[in-house]
């Protein structure tokens, strides 16, 4: 919602000032809001954008959508644990409750290996 | 509406890149996973 200006001068503030000096990451400035309303995390009220997340896939695709209200902050561990599951799932494998790296994927062809594993 | 299984929006904004105030567009990130997000204001969590 904020000039890429504001943005600028977030990133140069000290982070034990409430800044975020040192992101990596670019901030992209969406003054005209129309990101935000594409991606259906436009609070219309406000007009202010809700703390949407989506992971896009190579080809474009919106893989997963998270979307939080105002006071509830992000997980960074469940954003790249979801990353790992739709990686393993591009291997033609798919992802049980509480999957993370390391963990055995299931093979949707032959799943019964797996529970015979896995399931208690 | 959820946008899962959908090809995502098209977006070209400015953004603040290693310092430097640049043109950005999803097409920048053709054939990578990009984690995309959104917050409400400067100064705030995300």
């Amino acid at each position: 919602m904020d000039s890429e200006h504001s943005h600028k001068h977030w990133l140069n503030q000290p982070r034990n000032q409430g800044g975020i000096q040192g992101t990596e990451y670019p901030l992209l400035s969406d003054m005209k809001k129309q990101a935000s309303r594409d991606y259906g995390v436009l609070h219309e009220g406000k007009g202010i954008s809700l703390r949407g997340l989506f992971l896009i896939n190579p080809a474009g695709e919106v893989e997963v959508e998270m979307i939080n209200n105002f006071p509830i902050g992000r997980s960074s561990d469940e954003i790249l644990r979801v990353l790992d599951a739709a990686q393993e799932s591009k291997k033609g494998m798919v992802c049980p409750m509480n999957f993370s790296k390391g963990k055995e994927a299931i093979n949707p062809k032959d799943a019964k290996t797996w529970f015979s594993k896995n399931a208690k | 509406m959820t946008l899962v299984g959908q090809k995502a929006p098209d977006f070209k904004l400015t953004g603040v890149v290693n310092g430097e105030f640049k043109p950005v567009a999803l097409a920048d990130y053709k054939d990578k996973w990009l984690v995309l997000f959104f917050y409400p204001l400067d100064f705030t969590f995300v």
